[in-house]
């Protein structure tokens, strides 16, 4: 599973989101997401495919599809899937990352670069620490559904973190945090919490 | 704790009814948010717009819902926001009108730049906009760029670049914050009514609430008479962006109601959804707590309208909660839930806008710290 996490992360933050995407899938039966809507790369659709319309997904190469025949997965093979898309989610975390810090280096806020103020610093610090310690959490617990979805939960407040350092630029359709945006809708597609 | 009086509770029934007009729209703003004709006689549109307009220049054969009401001051308008923003915020920000920029044009216009802004915008049908970020200073007031630069004509000449501003390429008239020299107390706010020579813009495709058709503007040696500088009649020190300072704390507060309006608006989507389940508890506390502190920031507006730190309390603890509130619901209805509920979904999309308004959080924390 380690191997699959490394490679998942590597493919999605070197290829994208959709490419990282279809790794994580692998051999899952896309008719088995267990909201009856999947999260597929966009290449897997089949003409006349029930599809939600979802722009921005579309633009990152995802597609949102109705199950027309419902199938079950197994609980434990839907939190495989859920830590296989983690390492996705993480690479996509990132990218973002990355781009906030190009982003806020070239900004200067009362006569400082932006990226030097402490409370700037202060989040980059806990997105990274955050990012690593969420990478072992995978490794050490991927037959927990619970450990799972904390995860996935603390990405998306991770993404959330960084799209505020970039103020509005962020908010635009075509900005980097379109792949963080995406990719909680992928997760709320495939991952499945207790007591929801 | 602020108690609401029995005038203020009547208003925030009033609005609580009005709202289900405001929902029963929202997907279709959402969607499709330049076609607003289908919307703009709304009864609950219409009494924003009255209820935001001061009532000397309400239009007497246009009586709204809000007639009945007093809704001056800020309590008031923040008690009457978040009972629509549980409606739709989305539609509260595409409805034409005074919005923002009335707000500065009531704190800072003389008596003719009033009757000149409310005559514009008097027949409900025109948007207008309030220009103060720009591309490379957020909403840094004190750092903008743009300038009024004196025309040998007479008046001034505005050279601008103005980004996220709502309803800016569809305004008919609005306020641009730019600077006649290089010391803060400079910037000044202008009048501009649109169309206007040298004056172009154009909306962005942004992630959510996209009823407000936020837009990035384009001013390219706007003429600018001397009479549409606001607060000439003021002192130096309260003609500019000093005097506007009380408007963006009012500002920020109702920044703050919309987002907790939104979030009690997913949090009423998920009892509607999930009738009996007590899963909802905690955040009905949250919520329920997080009104008390907006009502609290209001009246301090009301009674000390230049301290800051109230209304970004209010917008701090609004805004975070309102994100966590929407995540909470879409956990709530299972996978799936963001694909199969799209007006949850548009929520999550539509939170996120109140953080990079007026002062992102980062920003609010620094107002907080250095008040204290």
């Amino acid at each position: 599973m380690s191997d699959m996490i490394t490679q998942c992360e590597r493919v999605a933050h070197d290829e994208g989101l959709a490419a990282g995407l279809a790794a994580a899938l692998d051999t899952v039966d896309v008719n088995s997401a267990p909201g009856g809507v999947a999260a597929v790369p966009a290449t897997w659709v089949t003409a006349g495919a029930p599809v939600v319309p979802y722009d921005m997904a579309r633009d990152e190469g995802v597609a949102f599809v109705r199950c027309e025949t419902p199938t079950t997965t197994a609980t434990d093979e839907l939190t495989r899937l859920g830590v296989r898309l983690g390492a996705v989610r993480l690479a996509l975390t990132r990218r973002l990352t990355e781009h906030a810090v190009e982003h806020l280096s070239s900004r200067v806020a009362a006569g400082e670069p932006t990226i030097r103020k402490q409370l700037v610093l202060g989040t980059l610090a806990d997105v990274l620490t955050a990012t690593e310690a969420l990478r072992q959490q995978l490794r050490v617990s991927p037959d927990s559904a619970v450990a799972v979805a904390d995860v996935h939960d603390r990405i998306t407040e991770l993404d959330w973190e960084l799209a505020k350092l970039l103020g509005a630029s962020g908010y635009v359709t075509d900005s980097p945090k379109r792949g963080a945006h995406v990719s909680e809708l992928i997760a709320n597609c495939w991952i499945v919490r207790e007591g929801a | 704790m602020t108690e609401l009086d029995p005038s203020l509770r009547e208003l925030r029934a009033a609005c609580r009814d009005m709202a289900a007009d405001l929902r029963a729209r929202a997907l279709a703003v959402d969607a499709d948010p330049a076609n607003m004709a289908p919307h703009l006689d709304s009864p609950a549109l219409a009494m924003i717009r009255g209820a935001t307009t001061p009532k000397r220049f309400r239009r007497a054969d246009a009586a709204t819902a809000a007639d009945g009401y007093a809704t001056e001051t800020c309590l008031a308008r923040v008690v009457a926001t978040v009972e629509m923003a549980r409606g739709d915020a989305g539609l509260l920000v595409a409805n034409p009108g005074p919005a923002l920029a009335g707000t500065v044009v009531d704190a800072l216009g003389s008596e003719a730049q009033q009757e000149l802004f409310y005559d514009t915008i008097a027949d409900g049908r025109t948007w207008t906009f309030f220009a103060m970020t720009e591309p490379e200073r957020g909403s840094d007031a004190t750092a903008i760029d743009a300038r009024l630069d004196p025309d040998p004509d007479g008046g001034y000449r505005l050279h601008a670049h103005k980004r996220y501003i709502s309803n800016g390429a569809r305004g008919g008239i609005g306020v641009v914050f730019a600077r006649t020299g290089a010391s803060p107390l400079t910037i000044r706010a202008a009048l501009v009514r649109c169309p206007a020579p040298g004056f172009t813009g154009h909306p962005l495709d942004m992630v959510g609430l996209r009823g407000a058709r936020i837009s990035e503007l384009f001013l390219d040696g706007v003429p600018v008479p001397r009479e549409m500088l606001l607060g000439a009649h003021l002192p130096a020190s309260r003609r500019g962006i000093w005097g506007a300072s009380r408007v963006f704390n009012a500002m920020r507060v109702q920044i703050a109601a919309m987002a907790v309006g939104v979030a009690f608006a997913a949090r009423d989507y998920v009892r509607e959804q999930r009738p009996g389940w007590s899963g909802h508890e905690l955040v009905s506390a949250r919520l329920k707590a997080a009104r008390e502190v907006l009502y609290d920031a209001a009246a301090a507006v009301d009674h000390a309208p230049d301290d800051r730190r109230p209304p970004s309390i209010a917008k701090l603890h609004g805004t975070d909660l309102a994100v966590r509130v929407t995540r909470w619901a879409a956990a709530a209805l299972g996978p799936g839930s963001l694909l199969h509920h799209p007006l949850l979904e548009k929520w999550c999309r539509d939170v996120h806008a109140f953080e990079f308004m007026d002062g992102t959080s980062n920003i609010q924390r620094l107002h907080i710290a250095q008040g204290f």
